[in-house]
């Protein structure tokens, strides 16, 4: 009913993936892997879940950090921190909608401790990383007892709260392929007040157009807080695709966006809201993205 | 009667400022004594039901468990904020009267092992139907909630002043309208917390987080059923009150009991959740007011209607059903109004009240109403608040005297700040501009002890300690009081300190609520200076060939009036005292305005403070047309303050008082599902605003001169926050044309408005 005192628990400290995953397929489901800890010990505290053993990934060397991959592209290790990412000049400038999305997340005390893996691992609908990777056509590299497995990230979440990762399995790294030119992203979300709150709704566009012609050659919209999982919204981009984009298809695509989304109501806002609201902000996210590439 | 002040009206470093600012300042949950246990309170699951049975058994039978109460452990005696009133007991002893109220608590040798105890108690619980709205309180046949009372009417409130019916047929137009408000929290950041301790001869130390002393320690002993002078209280800093610490709290009663159980101190501190779930609220409203006025605007007459759902206990419920009827009488010039308030109990949280007390509502509806009779009328929203407006010397119709009223310069500068006339020609689109004008006394005088006491002990130094009765919680009030002796004295500001809040040498006060600690206890700050410029005046007069009553005190000297020349240092004249007469000196005053009234709160009529203060808000606003979301983009507040004291802080009073009603003007709510459980009792769920929500601030002083108020000053800052909520509905309704009673005016509310407006 009320947050307690964190649960006994026993707490490992292992310095490789192999070790980690070698104590997680030990105890089974009665551990947890922990990265920033900043929603897995809460959970601890309503006693949601009460595992008997913690696997910390904290102390494992090259999970940290952004890196460039070499091809344009980025490799995000899972344990970045938000903050990190909210540093790093390189994905503001060439992966705009996870800046965005990182930069409106809680607040300054908890970015410095919650990690982007985390972040997805937790795997809450609207997990605010989500939705801007999705766009971005990120996947996951996930490292496990039998080797490593790579994902694409709307392939990650199952349903609320869970995952395609097994209880041995580590998410290690996020991979955002490189952007194509004529393209830009943007990342909004509307909440009940204008910092550390939880999305109400959370829209991440990717558009790339066809450099004389506008012609829309790629785009991507993915939605947040709005269904079970962050989801993406193929119906909307189909509105789009290959077609010369202009004010009135962007309306079409967004109002496509809001009739596919199921969400529900609660105590931030009711499903009609919600759906109306991923209408508004689709349009206004993908005319963002659109003036993006054009200035 | 303008004078040049040394200390007074300037913005000195606050007391506090450096302790707060490094951590270094201690809260009740920092405090450790030796022995100390950790406690922790079992609540109630269930928002109604009789408990027959506490089986404790299993819990004091836990290793490092060492004590573990009920109600039952209580001597049964209720209190309550006045003798009609008492309804309210230390923890339940039959049943539970709202979800999360403490059931048992627990001492034990640590925070885990406590809490192990807790889910080691068992509790039957026969649950009872609950009672969730005032319609439900007052429904035929509804289930009784508090076991002291025979009827879910907790007390009543009805007014007649003036001709009313002759006030209506005199109007042009007649606006009526219905509003309504929800439950919000009072939103303190430091939890509850308290350290108990009893000593060998049984007298009770409790330091704890309490924003009137006074107020806890006389309802606990009684509670206790032990005598005054058996407690003692020692307030630490305050992390804010708000209205929501004046009263003990199960956690002092449980913490203070197991200390006696165990012979050990016990501290409790909650959590955040806790507080949100089950301690104090602001009061549920429904209400109707119509409102008559004439062609040019001039109101003619008023009639309201309210109820207040406010929990299972009275608390100061009957004096926020007082106050919402009385404050419809300023600060505009009513001549007529009937007033009927009920508040009645119910099975959510209790309330207590919050910032600006039920001021807040009545002015919400009052002000908002006001713009619509405008509207209807084709009436500038600034002059009709202008024609309507107290003046000075004007008697409200309720019998409250406003000697000194700033509030047309308020109106007049809030106005010109907030550019409304241009606004009129162009402004952007969807962008709207809002006005609330309030009133807030300096203080009520209520029945029992109501005074305040300071005194001040001179140091062989030259240094003054000023201890007095009021409350610091976080509103400057030590800062103010050490700026005023300082001016008295004729001292440096530096060479005042403050003293320590202990019942056993500081003289208690009545409470810190209702503006009234800078008036009162400002008073007895300079009746206790110029008491001990007496004393020492008495000393060297001899030396300095004059009488006592020729000298004068400025500039750290003792001197003859007009002859500057014929003085000697301060620091001289306290040596005076100290060695060779051995008088160690100490200057004593008391303040109390036993020349108004001790209104009854049933009828209303009385003059029941001095020194109104006054405000008028402008606040600038647009409306995203699609998501309705509002942004708050300036506010103007024309403030009438009397003299400030320390206008920065006087500011940060305004502005806060502003920022803190924009959450439940906008979102704030405290929900509960139909069985009376509380929901979003997390600071993830439930959001106040933060720096980000508010807009730039501007508070346009309008120096008056108080004739009771120290140094001419008023009381201030809570009038700020019963003038917003109205000027950002009035703004909204001014941006995009939809008008919301309903609080909180949440963007959904203001989108299905404008989709209904267009006809979506």
């Amino acid at each position: 009913m009320f947050l307690k005192r964190l649960p006994k628990f026993a707490y490992h400290t292992p310095s490789s993936l192999a070790e980690a995953i070698d104590l997680a397929s030990r105890y089974g489901s009665n551990a947890r892997f922990i990265a920033g800890g900043t929603d897995l010990l809460v959970a601890m505290k309503e006693r949601e879940t009460t595992p008997e053993h913690l696997v910390s990934l904290n102390g494992i060397d090259g999970l940290k950090g952004i890196t460039a991959d070499g091809a344009g592209g980025i490799k995000i290790g899972a344990l970045t921190t938000l903050a990190d990412v909210q540093r790093s000049a390189m994905v503001k400038k060439q992966f705009l909608p996870l800046w965005e999305a990182v930069e409106v997340m809680s607040s300054p005390q908890i970015r410095s401790l919650a990690t982007v893996g985390g972040n997805l691992c937790s795997a809450v609908p609207s997990a605010d990383t989500a939705p801007p990777l999705m766009a971005l056509n990120a996947s996951l590299k996930i490292v496990g007892p039998k080797g490593e497995r790579t994902v694409p990230v709307e392939g990650f979440f199952t349903g609320p709260k869970q995952t395609v990762c097994k209880t041995d399995e580590i998410l290690a790294e996020i991979l955002i392929p490189k952007p194509k030119p004529s393209s830009a992203g943007c990342y909004l979300k509307l909440m009940r007040r204008r910092a550390m709150d939880l999305a109400l709704v959370g829209v991440a566009v990717y558009l790339e157009l066809e450099g004389k012609t506008k012609v829309c050659k790629g785009v991507r919209i993915a939605l947040g807080a709005v269904a079970p999982t962050p989801i993406t919204v193929p119906e909307g981009e189909a509105v789009l695709m290959n077609k010369p984009v202009d004010e009135a298809l962007i309306a079409q695509a967004a109002k496509a966006a809001g009739m596919q989304c199921r969400p529900i109501t609660d105590i931030r806002a009711s499903l009609e809201y919600r759906c109306s609201m991923v209408e508004v902000l689709t349009r206004r996210a993908l005319t963002e993205a659109h003036k993006r590439i054009s200035g | 009667m303008k004078k040049e002040y040394k200390v007074v009206g300037k913005s000195v470093e606050r007391t506090d400022a450096r302790p707060k600012v490094t951590g270094k300042a201690r809260y009740a949950g920092d405090l450790v004594a030796p022995g100390m246990l950790h406690g922790k309170i079992l609540r109630s699951p269930v928002a109604h039901a009789n408990i027959p049975n506490i089986d404790t058994s299993r819990a004091i039978a836990l290793p490092g468990v060492l004590g573990v109460i009920t109600g039952r452990d209580f001597p049964g005696i209720p209190f309550g904020t006045r003798p009609d009133i008492r309804d309210q007991i230390p923890m339940p002893i039959t049943k539970v009267h709202h979800f999360g109220e403490g059931v048992a608590a627990v001492a034990a040798i640590d925070e885990d092992t406590a809490e192990e105890a807790l889910d080691l108690i068992r509790v039957d619980y026969e649950e009872l139907p609950v009672v969730l709205t005032a319609q439900d309180a007052l429904a035929a046949g509804a289930p009784l909630v508090n076991e002291f009372k025979k009827s879910n009417i907790c007390y009543q409130s009805d007014f007649l002043f003036g001709d009313v019916e002759k006030g209506f047929a005199e109007a042009d137009h007649i606006q009526e309208q219905a509003f309504s408000s929800q439950r919000v929290t009072v939103g303190f950041i430091e939890p509850h917390a308290c350290l108990a301790e009893v000593d060998n001869s049984g007298r009770i130390l409790l330091q704890g987080s309490k924003q009137s002393p006074y107020i806890t320690w006389r309802h606990m002993c009684r509670a206790l059923d032990v005598p005054l002078s058996s407690m003692r209280i020692i307030n630490p800093f305050v992390g804010g009150g708000f209205s929501g610490k004046h009263d003990p709290m199960d956690v002092d009663f449980a913490a203070v009991k197991l200390a006696q159980v165990t012979g050990r101190p016990v501290k409790i501190v909650l959590n955040n959740g806790e507080i949100l779930a089950a301690y104090r609220q602001r009061n549920a409203m429904n209400a109707r007011l119509r409102l008559g006025v004439k062609k040019n605007g001039q109101i003619t007459a008023l009639h309201a209607e309210n109820i207040l759902e406010g929990g299972p206990i009275s608390g100061i419920g009957p004096f926020n059903i007082y106050y919402y009827g009385a404050f419809l009488n300023i600060p505009y010039k009513i001549p007529a109004i009937e007033y009927h308030g009920k508040l009645v109990y119910s099975n959510r949280a209790p309330c207590g009240t919050v910032r600006g007390q039920e001021i807040v509502l009545a002015q919400f509806c009052l002000d908002s109403l006001l713009h619509m009779a405008g509207e209807e009328l084709g009436l500038d929203p600034v002059e009709m608040r202008q024609i309507n407006a107290v003046t000075d010397n004007w008697t409200c119709a309720n019998g409250i005297k406003c000697d000194v009223s700033g509030l047309p310069e308020c109106i007049t500068k809030s106005a010109e700040k907030v550019a409304w006339k241009e606004s009129r020609k162009a402004r952007p689109a969807d962008r709207g501009i809002g006005f609330s004008c309030a009133s807030h006394p300096s203080g009520p005088r209520l029945g029992g002890h109501f005074g305040s006491a300071v005194v001040l002990k001179l140091m062989e130094d030259g240094k003054v300690i000023v201890t007095h009765g009021g409350t610091e919680i976080g509103q400057g009030a030590n800062t103010v009081f050490c700026q005023m002796a300082a001016e008295e004295l004729g001292l440096p500001y530096e060479d005042i300190i403050q003293g320590v809040s202990d019942s056993d040498t500081t003289i208690f006060d009545s409470g810190m609520f209702g503006d009234r600690c800078t008036y009162w206890d400002g008073n007895a700050t300079i009746a206790a200076a110029q008491d001990l410029k007496k004393q020492l005046a008495e000393i060297v007069a001899a030396e300095l060939g004059a009488r006592p009553e020729d000298l004068e005190f400025a500039d750290a000297c003792v001197f003859v009036r007009d002859n500057p020349e014929k003085g000697m240092d301060f620091q001289r004249a306290v040596r005076r005292a100290y060695y060779e007469k051995g008088a160690p000196l100490y200057g004593r005053g008391h303040w109390s305005a036993t020349d108004i009234d001790v209104v009854d709160w049933k009828t209303g009529k009385g003059n029941l403070a001095h020194g109104l203060d006054f405000i008028a808000t402008a606040i600038e606003l647009d409306v995203d047309r699609e998501t309705g979301k509002v942004r708050l983009l300036r506010g103007i507040h024309g403030d009438d303050a009397g003299q400030p004291i320390n206008p920065a802080m006087l500011e940060g009073q305004v502005n806060g008082g502003s920022a803190h009603l924009t959450g439940q003007a906008l979102w704030e709510d405290s929900l509960y599902d139909e069985k009376g459980r509380a929901i979003n009792y997390s600071w993830r769920d439930y959001k106040q605003p933060t720096a980000m929500d508010v807009p730039e601030y501007v508070v346009e002083h309008v120096h008056t001169h108080d004739p009771y108020g120290p140094f001419g000053a008023k009381g201030a800052g809570e009038a700020s926050s019963c003038s917003s909520m109205a000027a950002i509905a009035n703004g909204i309704y001014d941006a995009v044309g939809v008008r919301i009673t309903d609080l909180p005016i949440t963007a959904e509310k203001i989108l299905a408005a404008l989709n209904a407006k267009e006809g979506k």
